[in-house]
């Protein structure tokens, strides 16, 4: 069963065609990476499946429902977490406050002003479940703003789960990570992702091959082939879109 | 637990002592102080807790302020309670009413709007004499007594009572909006500050929550004002609509503390201390009291509230120095 399947979708920023006709199937249970050269469209995709823009064309349908253009916290409330490229945390609250803020939306706990949240056994209780599975614990109580750059990148990645969604969408999760916060926020995608649904955009191939279960290749705007990584890697027109990409040359 | 409420019982303690330690004249200084803490705390609610500056918080006040007037003058009988809470709801319904507007805006646009929607009500209340009395205002009132009828009846006339009365609506005020940031709802308010659009991708609305915070406070502003209202018994356009009405508030959350609670209590205590200490020379006062707030913005940003802190950081940082050159030494 597909969680997440666009129809069409096409997308342009007054005349700039950035997106033409994209059908992207994401089956339950599966990781699926979309990558592609820069300026392919991949943010975009990722902006219009998570409401950020209304599309100019196509639908979206997420279980089920259309939920084209519907604003980001329906759709959070449906069910579909992100996290974005360019970290995006509560800088000035603690590692604690940020998990908590997803841990209260999970339990519907938004127009509350009669209880004290410290109070809130439930909510502290698995907030700190969450804190000690990202490996955080340490850093409860350390601002956001004052966490290395690996586990900020991390504390971005994991708001996108605290709200415990069935679909998550991970834009680029390791961009600018030294090769052991790469490999330390693979292992811990791995495990927070186990048997869910994810769709994530990366750049670096290590990554994608060691995480994702299916690839789609967007090329200017449109779908170039979609497959298992074996499939990907062996398909003469991918290889042809990335010619002269060194980093994905190396991949292969 | 305990500490908080040894601190809270000794503070009740001191505001109950006041009027009975100190002539009337100091004691309408503290109702001065409770409505202006009252007023700022309100407004703080939107600069530290949520990261919008108004300037026009003013507007609030005098719907709250001329609401208590009309009420009072207009509904003789009415319980004096049921007048200013009244008031205060007139003035969380403006803010629900222009909530359409300013939730869509943020930072200078949010600022300009509220400038302007402050002004608006300036010009309306001047114009429209029929009801507000114009320049001359609305005055003459009987204010009702406080009272519970069998039980007591209390003249606010009287400095002690309405000492009484506006330091115990104040304190209501203050203590519901100090809980309000411990809420959940007070959590998502501070993470709207902070960044608006994880706030929304987390599935809380930002819209929806920022009305409430609007009502919120404006229903605390008006409760100043209505207070305001009861204390002067004089509400006039220049006194409760003013731009300076809304700019007051303001230098006391600056002045005492941006960023925290308790700010901009310290604040407006201070603004109005200095404001009796230079009242022999009016010409000055506005003159020291802009080289004042220039000094604490550029000397202390984080407002009087934080001189402990930083004078114990830099006694720290000497006495380390102090070891440091012993042990090279």
């Amino acid at each position: 069963m597909n969680v997440l399947q666009t129809k069409g979708l096409s997308h342009h920023f007054k005349g700039l065609q950035v997106l033409f006709g994209v059908d992207l199937q994401v089956r339950q249970g599966e990781h699926h990476a979309i990558i592609g050269p820069n300026g392919a469209g991949k943010t975009t995709l990722f902006n219009v499946i998570t409401g950020t823009y209304r599309p100019t064309g196509g639908q979206v349908v997420f279980k089920g429902q259309d939920v084209t253009g519907l604003a980001p916290y329906k759709l959070a409330r449906k069910g579909l977490g992100r996290s974005f490229q360019i970290t995006s945390t509560f800088e000035k609250q603690t590692v604690f406050q940020n998990i908590r803020m997803g841990v209260m939306s999970r339990r519907g706990i938004r127009f509350d002003f009669w209880r004290r949240v410290a109070g809130m056994d439930g909510v502290t209780r698995e907030t700190e479940e969450i804190l000690a599975g990202i490996g955080l614990v340490a850093e409860r109580d350390v601002l956001a703003c004052e966490l290395s750059y690996g586990k900020h990148r991390a504390l971005e990645v994991s708001m996108a789960l605290s709200t415990d969604p069935d679909l998550v969408m991970l834009d680029e999760p390791t961009a600018g990570m030294s090769k052991e916060e790469t490999h330390a926020t693979v292992e811990l995608i791995k495990r927070l992702t186990k048997g869910k649904t994810m769709v994530m955009v990366e750049h670096d191939m290590d990554v994608v091959f060691s995480l994702a279960d299916r690839i789609t290749v967007l090329y200017y705007g449109a779908i170039l082939a979609s497959g298992t990584p074996d499939v990907i890697r062996d398909d003469q027109r991918v290889r042809d879109a990335y010619l002269g990409d060194m980093e994905f040359s190396h991949a292969f | 637990m305990k500490r908080p409420v040894v601190w809270l019982a000794g503070a009740l303690a001191v505001l109950a002592a006041i009027p009975f330690v100190f002539g009337p004249l100091h004691t309408n200084l503290m109702v001065r102080l409770a409505i202006e803490a009252l007023f700022a705390v309100s407004l703080n609610l939107l600069l530290s807790y949520t990261g919008l500056l108004s300037f026009g918080h003013a507007l609030y006040f005098g719907v709250g302020a001329y609401g208590a007037a009309l009420i009072l003058t207009h509904l003789q009988g009415i319980p004096i309670l049921v007048a200013v809470l009244l008031s205060a709801l007139a003035a969380a319904l403006v803010g629900l009413v222009l909530s359409p507007l300013l939730v869509r805006v943020r930072a200078t646009a949010f600022t300009m709007l509220t400038l302007a929607f402050g002004q608006l009500m300036f010009v309306l209340c001047s114009k429209f004499r029929e009801v507000t009395g114009g320049e001359d205002g609305i005055m003459g009132w009987t204010t009702p007594p406080l009272a519970l009828p069998g039980l007591f009846s209390l003249d606010l006339r009287q400095p002690v009572n309405i000492y009484f009365f506006a330091v115990g609506l104040a304190c209501l005020g203050i203590l519901a909006m100090w809980f309000f940031t411990k809420t959940p709802m007070g959590s998502v308010m501070i993470s709207i500050r902070d960044n608006q659009k994880r706030v929304d991708y987390l599935g809380y609305q930002v819209v929806l929550t920022k009305a409430v915070i609007f009502c919120f406070s404006g229903f605390f502003a008006g409760l100043a004002g209505a207070v305001y209202a009861v204390f002067n018994n004089l509400v006039s356009v220049g006194g409760v609509l003013h731009i300076m009405v809304s700019f007051q508030p303001l230098m006391a959350i600056l002045v005492g503390g941006i960023g925290t609670f308790f700010g901009p209590i310290l604040g407006s205590g201070l603004l109005l201390l200095l404001e009796e200490v230079t009242q022999a020379y009016p010409e000055l006062a506005l003159m020291i009291s802009g080289v004042i707030f220039i000094l604490v913005v550029m000397f202390l940003p984080g407002g009087a509230i934080s001189f402990g802190a930083r004078l114990r950081a830099w006694w720290r940082k000497r006495a380390y120095l102090r070891k440091a050159r012993e042990s090279e030494a």
